[in-house]
């Protein structure tokens, strides 16, 4: 399989990457080893939420901050990919998600602050158009309903959390039946979201909420199942219906908000001729004289050798298999370089799950221009780019800067992988 | 003390997957057909890993709903902890098959040859009675098979009759051994004569060896015993084959059994040797052009075209060749539909308590292929063109049909 460039992943950073690189003109091949987190996990782009994963208050202007940031720790991820790849990349997305028909708001200038499952503020910049009613800057009272028989969203939960950490409204919690579903039914966000296209059933939720003597001015905060292939118009004939402003709430893993954006963006790319390499683990990468010749693949039977110019490594996340953990050393699943060593394995967990986890800042040592170093600081390999989770040095769920991180290293390299 | 690099497990990818690999992330039971499609299925997540950590040699095997998956694979596809989770699921089915026993159906189901074999002497007659509506009421009643499902015809040449009287090209570049697969050798002759017509224009001589089923109508109808049987027998025959020359196959699945299942699901000795040797037949083709070996002499193909990429295509892990191989050809308009899977799952949707969930799974990919109206709808599985074809009421080809058509073989 012969390619321009070859992008392994399938997360945002990937997606980043591959839609950078279609607009250049050149090939493209994205690789996936199953589906990424963005498939389940992500709802909204977060671009910095935070200074330091310790911080207590959030950030308001994620671009100043960003600027802070860089200019503080030149170690910094974000600071390799640059400001200039911050604000690219967010604009590539955002026209992006526009021409894919997807609803999307922000702007680096200003962060939502918007309230997660447990009922926790959260800071992020980019999101869907159905979570922004439900930003905590706004002061209008929020009504929080969820069904009976779904696990997947406690409103009484996270109204009681929410009251904690947000004083400038009020919360309540509902909860209404999902018509059609018995009561010995186990059923999933997927359930819920498929069953929200059709009118019967949505107009009968709604119709239990206005039943509910919901107060003027008060907005609706619904787990993130309002649709699945239809999201803009499930959601305004919902908002509609229910005659109060409405707003989505990601739920557990798989996230329906998530799942939307990535088949979406799939769909996309597919429409415009690009190839996905579907359900084989890249394996190795052969490198001679310091350029990687191919990408191993792991496909039915044999090794599938992707050759590319150049290439962009962007797994994301442990789940993904962006690194791999033996008792001591951590190793990458292309180079098989140890990128961390400890003598103790719990060292690499921090006791509280809440607290800022070491095993977040393990990944690549980089370049400036984001190639895998090894540990002088030169390249694994010349035409290989890295993006994502899988880079060294910053701890992306603590500063909330996941999505930011992704877009930027993910249209950086890409970038560089052009230019190689 | 552990103060040594000791290192018992570093790269999980390698070794095998196990259920302690599930991280619970339940991709796959957003992408499951089945589960989408009924609310009585729990999903591959509970019936793969989650069941398979409570399933003992000792203890029945039979979980509710467990033989409504119907082995799409797609919870692999898209698993990034590369558990086989479709795997555990087939492994039960079976074991429970083996508790309960078997129906009439699924042993005749599962015997593709034999019925393959008494259709084609039979071809007239058979044909008459898989397209009774009497014959097929009976058929309902007494066997199991859903009378509604279009039954393909049987056709009295064999594919491996008529290659026998097929002339061979003189001074070939390279040799490849065809295995053609019980569709093509008792339903679909001319989709085997335009293969090798198309392998042939590329200087390359096919060779049939000796062969049988590939198994995976036994697998599917939970008779793992009989599958391993045919593997063993196709392993025999092929291996020394495969030394001297690569094997492709013009069925998605039957080339998935070859190249991943005998080793992996069947544990059959010695497999791997064959399955590194074997190529679907397009991907096969699109490696030949990455090595400038493709006759690229195309006439003009004026046709709009939707392609269906099968479930077990994807498990293949080598992306879509057909579609970069058809972008070749001048004059074809392309695109892919994608609407996942089709329903039919091979045997199935033929089966009468099963039929209509078939035709429910694939409802999506029917509308979409309705919609686009164009002149046919390509995959390269066999059953997902029948379920087409019934189902949207398309006509459908093999996408090698068209690159034969490009080669001037109407």
């Amino acid at each position: 399989m012969k390619t321009d460039v070859a992008v392994i992943g399938s997360g945002l950073a990937a997606l980043a990457a591959a839609r950078t690189v279609q607009q250049s003109g050149r090939r493209v091949v994205l690789v996936w080893p199953g589906l990424s987190s963005l498939y389940f996990v992500f709802a909204t782009v977060d671009v910095l939420g935070y200074p330091t994963a310790t911080a207590a208050d959030p950030i308001d202007d994620p671009a100043k901050g960003l600027a802070q940031l860089i200019a503080k720790q030149p170690g910094h991820p974000y600071a390799r990919a640059g400001m200039k790849a911050v604000e690219d990349g967010t604009s590539l997305m955002l026209e992006w998600f526009k021409d894919a028909g997807l609803a999307w708001e922000g702007s680096l200038n200003r962060n939502f602050l918007l309230p997660t499952a447990t009922g926790a503020p959260k800071p992020s910049c980019l999101a869907p158009a159905s979570m922004t009613a439900g930003d905590l800057r706004r002061p209008e009272p929020i009504v929080l309903c969820g069904f009976v028989g779904y696990q997947d969203f406690a409103p009484e939960l996270a109204a009681s959390n929410l009251k904690q950490q947000w004083k400038a409204g009020e919360v309540s919690a509902v909860r209404v039946t999902a018509p059609g579903y018995g009561p010995d039914r186990l059923f999933t966000s997927i359930d819920l979201a498929r069953s929200f296209e059709d009118a019967t059933f949505r107009d009968a939720v709604a119709g239990q909420l206005r039943d509910k003597l919901i107060g003027d001015g008060a907005r609706v905060g619904m787990p993130g199942v309002l649709g699945l292939t239809t999201p803009n118009e499930t959601f305004a004939a919902f908002q509609r219906s229910v005659g109060h402003p409405v707003f989505e709430i990601p739920t557990i893993p798989p996230s329906v908000i998530a799942l939307r954006l990535f088949d979406r963006l799939r769909k996309h790319l597919q429409e415009g001729g690009i190839e996905i390499i579907w359900a084989a683990p890249a394996h190795a990468a052969d490198v001679t004289d310091g350029r990687c010749r191919s990408i191993l693949l792991k496909a039915a039977g044999h090794e599938l050798p992707v050759e590319a110019a150049s290439y962009v490594l962007a797994l994301e996340d442990w789940v993904d298999g962006a690194l791999r953990a033996g008792v001591h050393t951590v190793r990458d699943p292309f180079f098989h370089q140890p990128v961390a060593w400890h003598k103790v394995p719990t060292d690499r967990a921090a006791e509280s799950l809440f607290a800022s986890q070491p095993f977040e800042q393990i990944g690549y040592a980089l370049t400036d221009r984001l190639q895998p170093a090894d540990e002088n600081g030169k390249p694994l390999a010349r035409n290989v780019f890295i993006a994502g989770g899988a880079m060294a040095g910053y701890d992306p769920s603590g500063t909330k800067s996941r999505g930011g991180m992704a877009i930027a290293t993910g249209y950086r390299a890409a970038k560089e992988a052009l230019a190689a | 003390m552990i103060t040594e690099e000791f290192e018992p497990v570093t790269d999980t990818v390698e070794e095998e997957a196990s259920v302690e690999a599930c991280t619970k992330c339940t991709a796959c039971n957003t992408v499951c057909p089945v589960a989408r499609s009924t609310d009585i299925f729990r999903g591959p997540k509970a019936l793969g890993p989650d069941m398979e950590r409570f399933r003992s040699p000792q203890e029945a095997a039979v979980t509710p709903g467990l033989d409504l998956c119907s082995g799409c694979k797609l919870c692999e596809v898209t698993c990034p902890s590369q558990v086989s989770i479709q795997e555990y699921i087939r492994r039960a089915q079976n074991k429970g098959a083996r508790e309960k026993g078997r129906t009439l159906r699924d042993w005749l189901l599962g015997h593709t040859r034999l019925l393959g074999r008494f259709g084609s002497l039979t071809a007239p007659l058979a044909n008459f009675g898989n397209s009774n509506p009497l014959f097929r009421l009976l058929m309902e009643r007494f066997v199991g098979i859903h009378r509604r499902r279009p039954l393909p015809k049987y056709q009295w040449l064999t594919f491996e009759r008529w290659f026998k009287r097929h002339a061979r090209p003189v001074k070939p570049r390279r040799k490849v051994a065809y295995f053609y697969g019980c569709w093509v050798n008792y339903n679909d002759r001319r989709l085997g004569e335009r293969a090798v017509a198309v392998l042939e224009r590329n200087g390359i001589e096919v060779v049939v060896p000796r062969q049988q089923c590939c198994g995976i109508p036994a697998v599917v109808n939970s008779n793992m015993d009989l599958a391993r049987r045919y593997g063993h027998e196709n392993v025999r025959h092929l291996t020394p084959i495969a030394e001297e020359m690569d094997i492709v196959a013009s069925s998605t699945s039957c080339g998935l059994m070859l190249k991943h299942d005998y080793g992996h699901l069947l544990d059959i000795p010695d497999s791997e040797r064959l399955g590194a040797k074997t190529y679907d037949i397009m991907e096969y083709l699109w490696m030949l052009h990455e090595a400038g070996e493709l006759d690229l002499n195309f006439e003009t193909v004026p046709m709009r075209l939707l392609y269906h990429a099968p479930c077990h295509l994807k498990s293949h892990g080598i992306g879509y060749p057909a579609m970069r191989l058809l972008r070749l050809i001048p004059g074809v308009k392309l695109e892919e539909v994608d609407e996942g899977c089709c329903g039919i799952s091979g045997t199935f949707g033929v089966k009468v308590e099963k039929y209509d969930l078939s035709m429910k799974i694939g409802s999506r990919l029917f509308e979409a292929v309705k919609a686009a109206g164009s002149d046919q709808v390509l995959a390269d599985c066999e059953t997902c063109r029948m379920q087409v074809e019934h189902g949207a009421g398309a006509t459908s080809a093999h996408p090698i049909e068209i690159l034969a058509r490009a080669y001037g073989h109407g």
